[in-house]
C-alpha cells in the first residue's frame, strides 16, 4: 500500500529506521537524478542563452526537421512527435512493470519490461535516424553563417567567385543557419541519447535478473524500481529538450 | 537490510500491494498517459501552425509550451515517479533544489540577459562579423540584380 503516513518527528531520527520511509538505494537513485538533472538545466540554459543572442538567425526546427521515413514530402516536426510518442509510451510500460512488481507478478514484470527496452531502442534508432538526415543535409543545400547570407569563394575551374554551397550540418558549418544550432544539437541530444543507451542497458541487465527470478527470491522488486526512476527522468528530460529544440 | 540491523523496517517491501490497489492504480497511469499524449498532440499541431500564421517567437506561444511542458514534467515526477506517494520531509529534499535552480535562472536571465542582445539585438563583438556578412550579402544581391554572375568580391 502507499506509504503516506507522516512521520513521528519525535523519534524519527533516533536511528534505526529511514526518516524518510524509503529504501537507502532508492533514496540515491533520487539523489543521483537531482545532480544529473542540473546538468542538463545548464545545458539548457546555456542554449538559451545562445539562441536569445542569435535570435534573428537561428533556424527554425519546423524548417530543419522535416523527413519522414519511407514518405517523400515536408512533413514538419512529425517525425520527433512520433520519437515523442514511442518514449511516453515505454515510460507508461516501465511504470506499469513496477506497478506488477508490487503486486510481485513476474509475469507482468516481464511483459512491460520487455516492451520498454523495445521503445527504448526503437527512440535510439530515430535519434540516429534524425542525426544521419541532419548531418547529410538537403539536396539543395544552403548557405552557412549568420543571416542566410551566402559567402563568395573563389573557383578556379571558371575564373570567377560562386556561391558556396554547404549540405547538412557539423560542428563548424550548418546549412539551416548558425553553426551553433547544430553544435547544440549534437551535444544536448548525444548527451541525452546516451543517457537512453544506458538507460536501455540497465534495463536489459535487470531483465535477464527478473527472467532468473532474482527478485521473487528477494521477496520483493525495487530493483525495477529503481531502474524506473531512471527511465522515467530520461523521458523527463526529453520532456524539456523536445520543447526547447523543436517546438519554442 | 535485516542482516545488519534488529528490527530494521524492510522499506523495499512497503511499497507492495494488492490487486485491488494495482487496479486503481494502473487506471490512474493510464489516465495521466492519455492527458500527456493529447498535450504532445496539442503542442505539435500548435508547433507545426506557428511559422506560417507568424505565431513565432510570440511571448504567449513561449509560456504557453513551457506552461504545458511543467505540466507534462509534474505529470512525470508525481505519478510515473511516486514522488506524490513520498514522505513530505523527502519531496521537499528532491523539488527545494529545483525550485532554487529554477529562480537563480529567472536571476540571471533578467540580470546578465543584456550581455546577450537586449535593446541592441546583437553584441558589440558580432556587429563587424553582422556588417561584413551584410556586405557579402549586398554584394551578392547586386550581382544577381545586374547579370546573375558572381564578380570578385573580396572578404
Amino acid at each position: 500500500m502507499a506509504h503516506t503516513a507522516e512521520i513521528d518527528s519525535t523519534d524519527a531520527w533516533g536511528g534505526a529506521k529511514s526518516p524518510f520511509k524509503i529504501s537507502y538505494g532508492k533514496m540515491f537513485m533520487w539523489f543521483f537524478l537531482v545532480s544529473d538533472a542540473l546538468t542538463f538545466g545548464g545545458l539548457l540554459v546555456s542554449y538559451g542563452f545562445i539562441r536569445h543572442k542569435y535570435a534573428e538567425v537561428w533556424p527554425k526546427a519546423e524548417h530543419v526537421f522535416t523527413h519522414f521515413p519511407f514518405i517523400e514530402g515536408h512533413l514538419p516536426l512529425a517525425y520527433v512527435g512520433l520519437m515523442t510518442f514511442i518514449l511516453i509510451m515505454s515510460s507508461v510500460t516501465m511504470v506499469l512493470a513496477v506497478e506488477a512488481g508490487h503486486r510481485m507478478n513476474k509475469r507482468g514484470v516481464i511483459i512491460w519490461m520487455f516492451w520498454t527496452i523495445i521503445g527504448g531502442l526503437a527512440f535510439v534508432g530515430s535519434q540516429a535516424w534524425e542525426w544521419y538526415h541532419f548531418i547529410v543535409g538537403t539536396h539543395e543545400g544552403g548557405p552557412t553563417g549568420i543571416g542566410g547570407a551566402w559567402r563568395n569563394v573563389w573557383d578556379p575551374a571558371t575564373g570567377a567567385y560562386v556561391k558556396q554551397i554547404f549540405h547538412g550540418a557539423n560542428m563548424v558549418t550548418n546549412e539551416y543557419g548558425v553553426p551553433q544550432f547544430a553544435n547544440y544539437f549534437f551535444f544536448i541530444t548525444g548527451f541525452h541519447g546516451t543517457h537512453v543507451f544506458s538507460g536501455v542497458v540497465i534495463n536489459f541487465i535487470i531483465f535477464l535478473n527478473v527472467l532468473k527470478g532474482t527478485y521473487e527470491k528477494r521477496g520483493h522488486y525495487e530493483m525495477v524500481e529503481k531502474v524506473g526512476l531512471y527511465w522515467h527522468f530520461v523521458d523527463l528530460v526529453w520532456v524539456f529538450v523536445f520543447t526547447f529544440f523543436y517546438l519554442l | 537490510m535485516s542482516d545488519f540491523h534488529d528490527n530494521y523496517p524492510e522499506y523495499e517491501k512497503m511499497s507492495n500491494h494488492d490487486e485491488a490497489y494495482g487496479k486503481k492504480a494502473r487506471r490512474t497511469l493510464w489516465n495521466v498517459f492519455w492527458v500527456m499524449l493529447f498535450i504532445t498532440i496539442f503542442e505539435l499541431i500548435i508547433g507545426s501552425m506557428a511559422p506560417d500564421r507568424g505565431w513565432s517567437g510570440t511571448l504567449w506561444l513561449k509560456v504557453l509550451f513551457i506552461g504545458l511542458t511543467i505540466a507534462k514534467a509534474a505529470a512525470i515526477v508525481i505519478w510515473f515517479m511516486h514522488l506524490g506517494h513520498e514522505v513530505k520531509f523527502f519531496k521537499y529534499i528532491i523539488l527545494v533544489p529545483y525550485t532554487v535552480f529554477i529562480v537563480y535562472t529567472i536571476f540571471i536571465v533578467l540580470e546578465e540577459g543584456t550581455y546577450s542582445g537586449g535593446e541592441g539585438r546583437y553584441a558589440k563583438v558580432d556587429q563587424i562579423f553582422i556588417e561584413q556578412q551584410e556586405a557579402l550579402k549586398n554584394a551578392h544581391h547586386a550581382d544577381h540584380d545586374a547579370s546573375g554572375e558572381a564578380h570578385g568580391e573580396h572578404h
